[in-house]
């Protein structure tokens, strides 16, 4: 597949919906603030690949900002009115990431705020997880992303690789996800997927191991081909 | 005095509560012993709160108090498991009663009250499987930890006042009773004032103001975004929503950005008629006869004063609008929070079609929740 490029053929700049005073008797169109909605949006390539034919990686080199404008949020309340008649504590967020359709939630922080960046967090890493960038393994190099996940033994790394970084670094989605696009590419194959990092089976699958995440996404693929799972 | 094993719930917990404690119950006598002067206990009579502040020295929030208590970690672990154990006696019984809290929100507020009253939050964890003396640093005494939760569930005493604080934005702001705590909904106005004043930095360098600043969460959260020539004035009427919003602008270290003067809407704004460049408002607007059905934490502890906005909810919001022409400078943006459709959609018409002098670009914003929250616009 090629490089996919996601055009922004605009963002909308006004949040808000302006007043129609007709709106109220159509139903009720729910044009939730902050959404910062997307106009369009159109991708290059709509070809194979896991989502659609996204590219995941563009998804996660969006800021914080650009990416909460390709959500939509709610607050899992619609009944009821809300405001000052209400003492809830009801903080919780959900985002639902529009391109891919995947939905990040967060309930357990005491605000609202927090919740929202909880979600975010949660749901970079849901699009390393579950959107994949196909490779071609024929000239494949790892890229720095992932070089920088990888224990310090492996061949393939070069000294401004810096420190490998650990899954409580938010900059671990990058490298995770780009492994993952490797391990699929490879079909499950730890060993094979081992060769093209400069790593043993062993040290990978420790890797692997290292993040729930990743362990479960790995034995996903690895059972839907039929293959043990990593333990 | 203290029971801990009372589990028993009833309806009319507030006259049942046995005199002895409901006298040392108030949390302000807990930190500050002083009496009460007479002129504040009438200036807050429209206050209606079952442990009336008791004058208008903010209250230092739990998690804010020095560590000056301690307990065994069993004992803390004991108080954990009754008030957890009570938390679950509840059940559905307040959503049905009033659509209040539920087991797993009062579950999930338990663990914010033990976060906020131990001195280092790591303990929290070690507790399910303590069965030693060692000691805890504790911001409360444990005796009081008993009493707090037994007002959380019995007189349903809100959350946020138990602990003296209400996480809001990125902020967590002091609050007490006699202050509106500041709600998940009006976290939006200070994004609406962001984006207007990223459009058009010479709102972000003006006078703004915020009328009925309760806790002073609305100012603050503006106060962080304007420029360097930007102020809110914040005004209240209560005496101690204005201390409140004092303490919490000197906490954000806000002091010259966030100016708190107290009284009534715009009577404090004199100085400042036709120069502001914004004006903000989350103020009463439920109407009064829906006050009597609210939730137990709202209508029976917090400030009717911040709540009730006359027969249809609307006398204060008419009041705003009407002032805010004259108040603002051309081109000087307003936001208000409303009741929902009903009320957005009258001041919208109001806003554009009624007054001599009219607004433009008039819109009505939805919350999160997809209620019809804010109606904003700009003076012409």
């Amino acid at each position: 597949m090629a490089q996919t490029l996601l055009k922004w053929v605009g963002t909308s700049s006004r949040l808000f919906g302006s007043f129609k005073p007709a709106l109220h008797t159509h139903g009720l169109q729910v044009q939730v603030p902050f959404q910062r909605q997307i106009k369009a949006f159109t991708l290059s390539d709509r070809g194979g690949g896991g989502a659609g034919g996204y590219s995941g990686r563009d998804f996660l080199a969006l800021s914080d900002e650009q990416l909460m404008g390709q959500c939509e949020m709610d607050t899992f309340k619609a009944s009821g009115p809300g405001g000052q008649h209400r003492n809830k504590r009801e903080s919780a967020v959900r985002l639902k990431h529009v391109p891919t359709g995947i939905v990040a939630q967060a309930v357990e922080d005491r605000s609202q705020h927090k919740n929202r960046a909880s979600a975010l967090a949660r749901l970079r890493t849901l699009l390393a997880l579950k959107v994949r960038n196909k490779l071609n393994l024929d000239e494949y190099r790892p890229p720095l992303e992932l070089l920088q996940i990888l224990p310090a033994k492996s061949t393939m790394r070069t000294s401004d690789c810096g420190p490998q970084i650990g899954p409580n670094n938010p900059k671990f989605v990058l490298g995770m996800q780009a492994l993952l696009d490797l391990i699929f590419a490879v079909d499950g194959s730890i060993s094979d997927a081992a060769k093209y990092l400069g790593l043993s089976t062993g040290a990978l699958s420790r890797l692997i191991l290292s993040d729930d995440s990743l362990r479960m996404a790995v034995n996903e693929l690895r059972s839907s081909k039929g293959m043990r799972p990593l333990t | 005095m203290i029971c801990r094993g009372f589990v028993v719930l009833e309806r009319e917990m507030n006259s049942s509560f046995p005199r002895a404690i409901r006298s040392t119950i108030s949390p302000s006598s807990l930190v500050f012993k002083r009496p009460k002067p007479p002129f504040f206990a009438a200036l807050s009579r429209s206050i209606s709160v079952s442990s009336m502040p008791t004058s208008p020295n903010p209250q230092i929030p739990l998690f804010l108090r020095p560590p000056k208590f301690s307990s065994t970690l069993s004992d803390l672990q004991k108080w954990q498991e009754w008030a957890k154990s009570i938390a679950l006696s509840v059940g559905s019984k307040f959503v049905d009663i009033d659509n209040g809290p539920d087991t797993i929100l009062l579950c999930r507020e338990l663990k914010w009250l033990l976060e906020d009253a131990v001195e280092d939050k790591s303990t929290v964890p070690e507790l399910g499987s303590a069965k030693n003396g060692r000691l805890v640093r504790l911001k409360a005494d444990i005796e009081e930890l008993y009493v707090l939760w037994k007002q959380r569930i019995e007189e349903r005493r809100p959350f946020q006042y138990i602990v003296g604080c209400e996480h809001w934005r990125d902020l967590i702001l002091s609050v007490q009773e006699g202050v509106l705590i500041p709600r998940p909904e009006t976290e939006l106005i200070v994004d609406l004032v962001g984006e207007v004043v990223l459009e058009n930095k010479g709102l972000g360098d003006g006078i703004w103001a915020d009328l009925g600043t309760g806790s002073g969460a609305i100012a603050i959260g503006i106060g962080r975004i304007l420029g360097s020539g930007g102020k809110v004035i914040a005004t209240d009427l209560s005496p101690v929503a204005a201390s409140v919003a004092a303490y919490n602008v000197e906490r954000y270290e806000l002091q010259d950005k966030v100016e708190i003067r107290q009284g009534s809407w715009f009577e404090p704004l004199d100085d400042v008629k036709g120069a502001l460049v914004g004006l903000v408002s989350n103020p009463p607007y439920i109407p009064s006869h829906l006050i009597l059905g609210l939730q137990a934490e709202v209508g029976k502890h917090e400030p009717r004063l911040a709540l009730d906005g006359g027969e249809n909810g609307m006398d204060d919001l008419l009041h705003l609008c009407k002032g805010a022409a004259l108040m603002l400078k051309p081109g000087g943006f307003f936001a208000f929070e409303t009741n929902g459709e009903k009320q957005c959609e009258f001041l919208a018409d109001f806003l554009t079609n009624k007054l001599e002098t009219s607004f433009h670009n008039v819109k009505v914003v939805y919350d999160f929740a997809g209620i019809q929250r804010f109606v904003t616009g700009f003076h012409n």
